[in-house]
């Protein structure tokens, strides 16, 4: 890699580190529809469900794969909206969430509008009672520059659990 | 405590919350129950070929479902002879061969004990490779492409212990000419609760909607008011069938579906016309929900189907199995709708699916104190008037009452009993 390549990637991965940590501030603060607000019109919020299989044999692009996400932005809506009617259950009175980001990785940058990012998160969530579950996983985004802010254009979740807890939170 | 009819009282309709978080009660189950009903463990279309398999559980038991060399369909416990390691450790996939890691015994697809290391100088050849196969689940039948299985040599045919309620799954799983297959992968999930809370809201649970998925009615997704239904006993109704299985009927918006949408439920619709009954064709692709005894619930909504096996982890823990069922026919672009809609909807993060975790999780964890032990739930609802009709089989009752669920627990006191 070219010496300028290198210093475009870094400062890439510290523009990525700001906007990756703005968000999970968004999530950690309830701030639901700002965290939207990041998200492109033609969004794609996938998960595909993870299986136990012979080494490198699961393929999350298998067609017709079970997903626990695999929205558009409407959907997205639908789920902040049903979280502020006040009679989610699941999420009433609201579980303790903290959320973390780290090994940011830019993947590429094809230009100055986009990039491609790993990240690894940590979601932690404690409801009433001693109920504290966690979810680990990585994400692959797609980001793209619409009139000078960062919108994501897709998210490939990739959970770290076989058998999961129920999934009330936004990763 | 032996006794355990006495937790269901068939006179007053009540049922005793040891039922749902005490571990004797537990134990008991997975004896009496879960090793002498038809318990389901898989779709043909996860399985098409010789040496096909899938790893599930009946109770607590590990099973294994092969299909053999000759390409009939086996279920094997999914353990070794020798140790009891589990044989496969794999979801699902294709071998002749399952090798247990640990010592490195080795069974094929008929369960047979095919390799044994050190079979000469260890055993002396003295070991009867005949007598030490996988333990083999006696009895395999599909119902539709829905496979299960039952440990009671002596058991009912699947068609008799399914009985009336084979009508209502036919609504699903016959409704079209070509029959359903199963997505790849599938949906598993851990709650805290009892495996009967699932099993008992599927089977005819309608009641709960208004309040406990209230959300879904706020943003414009669920009935306004209280889940009546416009049309009782014909399209809006819940059914008690035979053998503790219900049944949920309900005709609700479909949502906004597309016109590739609209044009396969036209043609689902058109065959059902050949496929059912009139009176079951008129029923196509409502809203239907139903629970086969024990375990086993099925739910059917804007043209997905989850097929799910409340799997029992002791008293108050449950893991869910859930597949995704569609029509082999369906196009790419409805098969695509239909996968999305299941996980938004009735998956891990449902949004409908999200509450019923924490209310069956919540049930069990507050119902170990010895006060309210000894005060029993009520399953009164509606009791004295069902009605049995012309058009359709089964104890019918409009939306809401609890007939069908307190059949489960008139099953399972009668199981228990024994």
């Amino acid at each position: 890699m070219a010496r300028d390549d290198e210093s475009v990637s870094i400062d890439l991965r510290h523009e990525f580190e700001t906007v990756l940590i703005d968000e999970y501030w968004l999530l950690d603060n309830s701030q639901f529809e700002d965290w939207l607000d990041l998200m492109a019109e033609d969004i794609r919020y996938w998960a595909p469900v993870r299986e136990n299989l012979d080494r490198d044999e699961e393929n999350f692009f298998q067609a017709d794969l079970l997903t626990h996400f695999d929205e558009s932005k409407a959907e997205m809506m639908l789920r902040v909206a049903r979280l502020r009617t006040g009679f989610a259950h699941a999420e009433e009175p609201p579980s303790r969430r903290r959320h973390f980001v780290s090994n940011i990785k830019i993947l590429d940058a094809p230009d100055p509008n986009q990039a491609k990012v790993a990240s690894n998160f940590i979601i932690f969530r404690s409801r009433p009672g001693h109920e504290e579950h966690l979810f680990v996983g990585s994400r692959r985004d797609h980001w793209v520059r619409l009139n000078n802010n960062w919108r994501l254009q897709e998210r490939l979740i990739i959970f770290d659990h076989d058998i999961i807890e129920n999934i009330t939170v936004f990763v | 405590m032996s006794d355990f009819a006495a937790l269901v009282d068939l006179d007053r309709c009540t049922v005793s919350p040891r039922v749902f978080n005490d571990q004797d009660v537990y134990e008991a189950e997975l004896e009496n129950i879960f090793t002498r009903t038809w318990n389901m463990v898989g779709h043909e279309s996860q399985i098409p070929e010789p040496n096909d398999y899938l790893t599930t559980f009946i109770g607590a038991d590990p099973v294994l479902l092969t299909r053999d060399a000759n390409g009939r369909v086996r279920a094997f416990l999914n353990s070794c002879r020798h140790r009891g390691m589990r044989v496969c450790r794999r979801d699902h996939g294709n071998t002749k061969l399952f090798s247990c890691p640990y010592h490195g015994w080795s069974y094929d697809s008929s369960g047979k004990l095919r390799g044994v290391p050190q079979l000469d100088n260890a055993y002396h050849n003295e070991l009867n490779r005949d007598e030490w196969g996988l333990i083999e689940v006696p009895n395999v039948q599909s119902f539709r492409g829905l496979l299960f299985a039952n440990f009671d040599p002596n058991c009912e045919s699947l068609e008799d212990y399914l009985g009336d309620m084979a009508w209502y799954l036919d609504l699903v799983l016959n409704r079209s000419k070509n029959g359903m297959v199963a997505f790849p992968g599938c949906h598993r999930w851990r709650l805290s609760g009892n495996w009967k809370l699932g099993a008992e809201q599927f089977g005819g649970d309608n009641y709960h909607t208004g309040a406990l998925h209230r959300s879904m009615v706020e943003i414009g997704l669920g009935p306004e008011g209280d889940y009546r239904g416009d049309n009782p006993w014909t399209r809006d109704f819940e059914v008690k069938c035979i053998n503790g299985h219900g049944w949920i009927n309900f005709d609700a918006d479909g949502g906004q579906p597309t016109d590739s949408q609209i044009a396969f439920f036209e043609q689902i619709r058109r065959e059902a016309r050949e496929t059912l009954t009139p009176a079951q064709a008129d029923l196509v692709l409502t809203v239907q929900v139903g629970t086969v005894f024990p375990n086993m619930s099925i739910l059917s909504f804007l043209g997905f189907t989850t097929v799910r096996v409340w799997h029992p982890r002791g008293p108050k823990e449950i893991h869910v199995q859930s597949y995704g069922l569609v029509e082999k026919d369906a196009p790419p672009d409805v098969r695509d709708l239909t996968r999305k809609a299941m996980g938004l909807t009735f998956s891990p993060s449902g949004i409908f699916e999200q509450d019923d975790g924490v209310a069956w999780g919540d049930i069990a964890n507050v119902q170990g104190g010895p006060i309210r032990s000894q005060y029993p739930f009520n399953y009164q609802m509606g009791h004295g008037h069902g009605k049995t009709m012309d058009d359709k089989p089964g104890l019918i009752h409009p939306p809401s009452t609890e007939i069908g669920v307190f059949g489960l627990y008139e099953k399972w006191r009668e199981m228990m009993s024994r």
